[in-house]
Formats: C-alpha cells, structure tokens, sequence
C-alpha cells in the first residue's frame, strides 16, 4: 500500500496500517526531530505524534503523506516545548528543521544564527510583523487563532504572513 | 532458587505420574525431555500450581504453594503455557493476553503497555486486533506464549510450546527463551530433541516418573557417544542411549 | 544521527494507547465493587451473561407472562428455575471455558470466578424472572414463593457442573431436577404449581440448596485429582 492508501486504512481504524506507516515514516522523523530535541524528548514527541496521527488521520486531504506527517510532528514538538516552557530560539530552530535536508546540529546551530538576523529583519520587537512572525511561526498558532490574538481580520494575517516569508527568504539568502 | 523440589510424587488413582523427583533450579532455560507419558506435563503443572503433589516438598519463589495466600503470590509472577492451549474465539489477541494479565493481578495501571510489549515480543504486532478464530495454530501458540510472558514472570513454564511454529518461528523463540532465561527460570518440556539443544543450558531426562538425567546438553551428548544408540544427531543418540540404560 | 532513539520503545508506547481496551460502564462498576480488576473482566465475559443469552432469557420469560396472562397458570413460575439452572451452569467451568487450564493457574481464583459469576446469574434472572411475574399479575407469594425452588435447583444445576466438570451435565440436572418435582407436586396435589405454592416445602429446599453449596465448596477444592497425566 502507498502512504496515501495507509493514511485512509489508519482513518478507517486499522491499526495495523498505523503500525506500517510508523516502521515507514518514524526513522526520519526522529532524525529531524533529533537536530532540535534532545533523544528522550524525541521519543516523547515521536509517540505523540502517531498518536495525533491515529486520532487526526480523517483530515488528511491527500497533500503529500511526508509533509502532512512532518507538519504533526512539529505541531507535538512545539506543543511539547511550550508546555515546558523552552526558549524562542529553539521554536526556531525547530521551524528552520523543516525546511533542511540536513540533520547536521553544526548547520542547524548556524541556520540559527541566520535565523536570528533574518527575524530582526522583520521589524522590531513588538512590531506587527515581529508579532505575527512569533505567533505563525514560533508557536505554530493558526490563521484563525493569530487573527483573533492580535484583533485583526484573517486576510491581514494572511497578507502579512506572505511578506514576512519574502522578507526571510531575502533574508536568508534565497531559501536555503 | 526458583525451583526447589524434593522426592516429588504425583498419582493419580493407581498410576505414578511423578514418582519422586528431585530438583533444584534457578535462572536459566531449562529444558525436560522425555517421551509421552513420562510425567513431564504432571510435573510441569505442579509447578504451575495447577495440581498439588501426592507427596514430598515443592517451594516456588520461595514459597509453599500449598497455602492460599503464598500460591496467590506465586501465580502473580508465574507464566504457563500448557499443552492444550484453549482460547477465546471471540477475544481479539490483545483482549486475550489482557485477560490474563488481568487474571495474574498486574496493576491496571501498567497493563496495556505490558500487553502491548508482549504482543510485539511474540511477533504479533501486526495482528494485534485480530480476532483469535482468523489465526493459525501456529500464532495461536505464539499468542500463548505472549499472556505468559505479559508479567514478566519469575518462572515461565511452558509444555511443548514449538507445537505448530516452522523452523523460522523456532529460531525466533529460542532467541526469546534465552533472552527470558536471563533473569527468570524458564522450563521448557518437549519430545523435540532439538528444541533443547539450540536454548538449554541444563537438560533433564524423564521416563517413567522419574529423572534419568540431569546436567548439560554436553554431557547428555557424551552419554551417547561410542554406544551405538539409535538417533540422527548427537543429541538425539544422547538421548536413546540414557533411556536405553534406565530401562534395562 | 538518531542511533539513540529507542524506536522500538516508541511504537510500544503509542501501541498501548492504540490497542488498550476501554472496560464499559459495567466492569468499571464491577471494578469498584468487587475491588479486583480481574475479577471484574472475568465477570463481563460470562457466557451466561452476554447480550444473546440475556435477550433469549428475556424472551423466553417474556412468553411466559404472556401465557400467564393468557391462561392464569403461572409459567414464570414454572420456567424461571429451569432457565436459572441452566445460566448457572454455564457461568464456569471445563464444560465452558476452553480456556480452563489457563485459568486455574491464574491469581484470581476461580473459586472467585465462579461465585461472582453463579450470584451475577441468578441476580439477573430472579431480577427478570421478578419482573415478568409481577407484570403477569401473579399473587405475589408465588412470585415471590419460587425464587427459593429456583436457588436449590439453580443450587442442584451448580453442583452436578463442578462434580462432573461439564456445563452440560449441570444444565441436565437442573432441569431434570426442576421437572421431577414439579410432576411430582401436580402428582401429590393434583397442581402444577404446588411445589411453588406449598409453604412446608420450603426449608427442605433451602437445606437441599445448602448441601449442594457444600459439595461445590468441596468439588472446587485445590486438591481435587485430576485424571489425566
């Protein structure tokens, strides 16, 4: 079976298909996970996350399995750093992770820094844009849940969303 | 010691099934050969506490099993498979081997992950919400197998258990064995020769009732060596020629 | 990279929530009352007290009222003993859990087992059996008369099981054992419910039902021989 086609056994309630998609997907899961999170935390997020997987395969709306299970995956790991209360930077990091191919803490460590110049980029602390950065990217929140946060309708989330990726691609050198 | 028995008889009406056996085991895969109706099933389920002895002292984790509450201790961190192993249709693998962790007293609390670790051990893990009617004899084995480990028991005993399983299932139980003979006394009775060989470190031979032997695979394979006894294997001529003495 | 990452360990963990098995309001219920998890299980799964077995009890009382409506002979009366016999016999035992061996080597005793079972049993059809009766319009010393012919036949039924070790031979003896006296009461005294009307029968029944308790007691013991190697 391919993923998609595991993806809908695991909505119908089979397990077995849950169990397949983890012996799958899990190895390189933890690997990217392991770039930003300490082994133990890995593994806590890891099972969180087939565990959302379980819960959550109705919604799967055929948009790629690898990027659908990633985006759980960071979803748990920012839930899991915020309920422990981690700093900024790592979220970042954690956002950054996505985004590379490489597992390498050396390249992720000077993405960080990259990264750090890039949001200052952005405007200063407080700013509008700095806010809807922090709420998007660091905590993860929805377009729904920023544009009631900051009081502000969901296209202007969305249009402010859109310049700040322009802002940090330029940022970044062209989306590494 | 896990083990501890002494000029152990079982009857039943005017047969001996056990006619005094002397044991002492502790951790390790220990394995009882014999051919049918040499009392190792008699002997085994004595262990399992399922039947007392006739006569002569048994101590299981150090315990008397003759009391009730001692009993109810030993059995919280025994495991069993018998011979003929009944089963649920209706019941699911997982409901099957929670069952009996639920019947063995394990806290509620620890019990689905222990379930869920001894499914996988068993290589169920595919076939976990199975119900029992769909699977072969050789799962429903490997599914006895998974309730007796479910409490990481002290002492496994486990009565002709390769029942059913094929060469490859075989080798991944003998693994397993070894892996649980680390820590607890594990007591394997089987006819297979073989079986014995590849897990034990300590091999006892019954007949009639009685221990014909009891030391290494080694030295059972010594016992047969120069004798002429019948078998293919080493082992196996170890084996005819010690029962070949015993009954002469 | 992620050599440190216990995968296996993992999936162990999302497996357990995935499988486990969520006990419905009644074990939860039983859990409480009877302090023992097992115990509780082992009570749910009754095969005298699943839904089908349930529902066959219930209809079948539910004819009897009809016809006790119908004819004014109280067939609640008369069916309710016979059909208790036969769930409680097959509440435990070798005739009913294939499982049996197993089961004997388990911490829960079934010694346990079976008197949770057998009192659920005939809880639930005295229960029914009331129930039907009482909507019958049936003078209430009958329906209140039988419940005690129905504990020593259900009493009887128990004891011939765990004597024999089979469900069947229980649910034979029970109902031989209820019909017997019923025709013996319509023979004596000329009406089939005699033997539930007749208050002088009463303590004969009771004291039958404890001598039969006495020999379950003593057929259930620990070292009871077996008869096979």
């Amino acid at each position: 079976m391919d993923n998609d086609e595991l993806i809908a056994a695991v909505a119908g309630g089979d397990d077995s298909a849950l169990r397949e998609l983890f012996a799958r997907h899990a190895p390189w899961l933890a690997a990217r996970l392991r770039a930003v999170l300490p082994a133990a935390d890995v593994e806590d997020v890891l099972q969180e996350t087939f565990l959302a997987v379980w819960r959550g395969a109705g919604g799967y709306r055929l948009e790629g399995s690898g990027g659908w299970l990633w985006g759980i995956a960071r979803r748990q790991a920012a839930l899991w750093l915020r309920r422990r209360g981690n700093p900024a930077e790592l979220l970042a990091a954690l956002a950054a992770a996505g985004d590379q191919g490489a597992a390498d803490p050396a390249e992720v460590a000077s993405s960080r820094a990259q990264l750090a110049d890039a949001v200052q980029a952005l405007g200063s602390e407080g700013s509008a844009q700095r806010e809807t950065w922090r709420l998007m990217y660091v905590e993860d929140r929805t377009v729904a849940e920023v544009a009631e946060l900051l009081g502000v309708p969901a296209g202007t989330v969305k249009s402010r969303a859109h310049q700040i990726r322009r802002l940090m691609r330029a940022a970044l050198g062209g989306g590494r | 010691m896990n083990v501890e028995i002494a000029e152990l008889t079982r009857r039943f009406g005017r047969t001996q099934a056990v006619a005094g056996v002397t044991l002492e085991l502790g951790p390790g895969v220990f394995g009882l050969l014999g051919p049918n109706g040499a009392g190792k099933t008699s002997l085994l389920r004595m262990m399992a506490t399922v039947v007392p002895p006739s006569s002569g002292r048994i101590r299981l984790l150090g315990r008397d099993p003759g009391g009730y509450g001692p009993r109810r201790q030993i059995r919280r961190r025994l495991g069993y498979v018998p011979q003929n192993l009944g089963f649920y249709p209706r019941f699911t693998v997982v409901e099957f081997v929670e069952y009996f962790a639920l019947l063995k007293e394990m806290p509620a609390a620890r019990v689905s992950r222990a379930v869920a670790t001894a499914v996988e051990r068993v290589g169920l893990g595919d076939k976990a919400t199975a119900k029992l009617r769909t699977l072969s004899g050789g799962m429903l084995r490997r599914v006895g197998i998974a309730q007796a480990i479910v409490n990481e028991p002290d002492l496994l005993l486990l009565d002709e258990p390769t029942a059913g399983l094929d060469p490859e299932q075989r080798v991944a139980f003998r693994a397993l064995l070894r892996d649980l003979g680390q820590q607890a006394t594990v007591v394997v009775s089987t006819h297979l020769v073989e079986d014995v060989g590849a897990a034990c470190g300590r091999v006892a031979l019954m007949d009639q009732g009685r221990i014909a032997f009891d030391g290494t695979p080694d030295e059972l394979t010594a016992r047969g060596e120069g004798t002429g006894a019948a078998g293919d294997a080493p082992l196996e001529r170890g084996y005819s020629a010690v029962l070949a003495q015993v009954r002469s | 990279m992620s050599d440190d990452v216990d995968l296996d360990r993992v999936w162990i963990g999302v497996a357990a929530q995935v499988w486990q098995r969520r006990p419905g309001p009644v074990e939860r219920a039983a859990r409480h009352l009877l302090r023992s998890p097992g115990l509780a299980r082992a009570l749910v799964t009754t095969p005298s007290l699943l839904l089908g077995w349930v529902v066959a009890t219930a209809v079948v009382l539910l004819a009897g009222m009809l016809a006790t409506l119908g004819t004014g002979t109280p067939f609640v009366a008369l069916c309710a003993p016979g059909i208790a016999a036969a769930g409680i016999a097959y509440a435990y035992g070798p005739g009913v859990d294939p499982a049996w061996e197993l089961s004997r080597s388990a911490a829960v005793s079934d010694r346990m087992v079976l008197l949770v079972r057998a009192l659920a049993v005939f809880g639930l059809n005295a229960a029914l059996g009331l129930a039907a009766s009482a909507a019958s319009g049936t003078a209430t010393a009958v329906t209140l008369g039988w419940l005690i012919p129905m504990t020593a036949v259900c009493a009887l039924a128990l004891a011939a099981a765990t004597v024999a070790r089979s469900a069947n031979v229980g649910v034979a003896a029970g109902l031989a054992g209820w019909v017997t006296t019923v025709l013996s009461g319509q023979i004596a005294a000329g009406r089939l419910t005699a033997v539930v009307t007749d208050s002088a029968l009463r303590l004969p029944y009771l004291a039958f039902a404890a001598c039969c308790a006495v020999i379950v007691v003593f057929a259930t013991r620990q070292n009871r021989p077996r008869g096979t190697t």
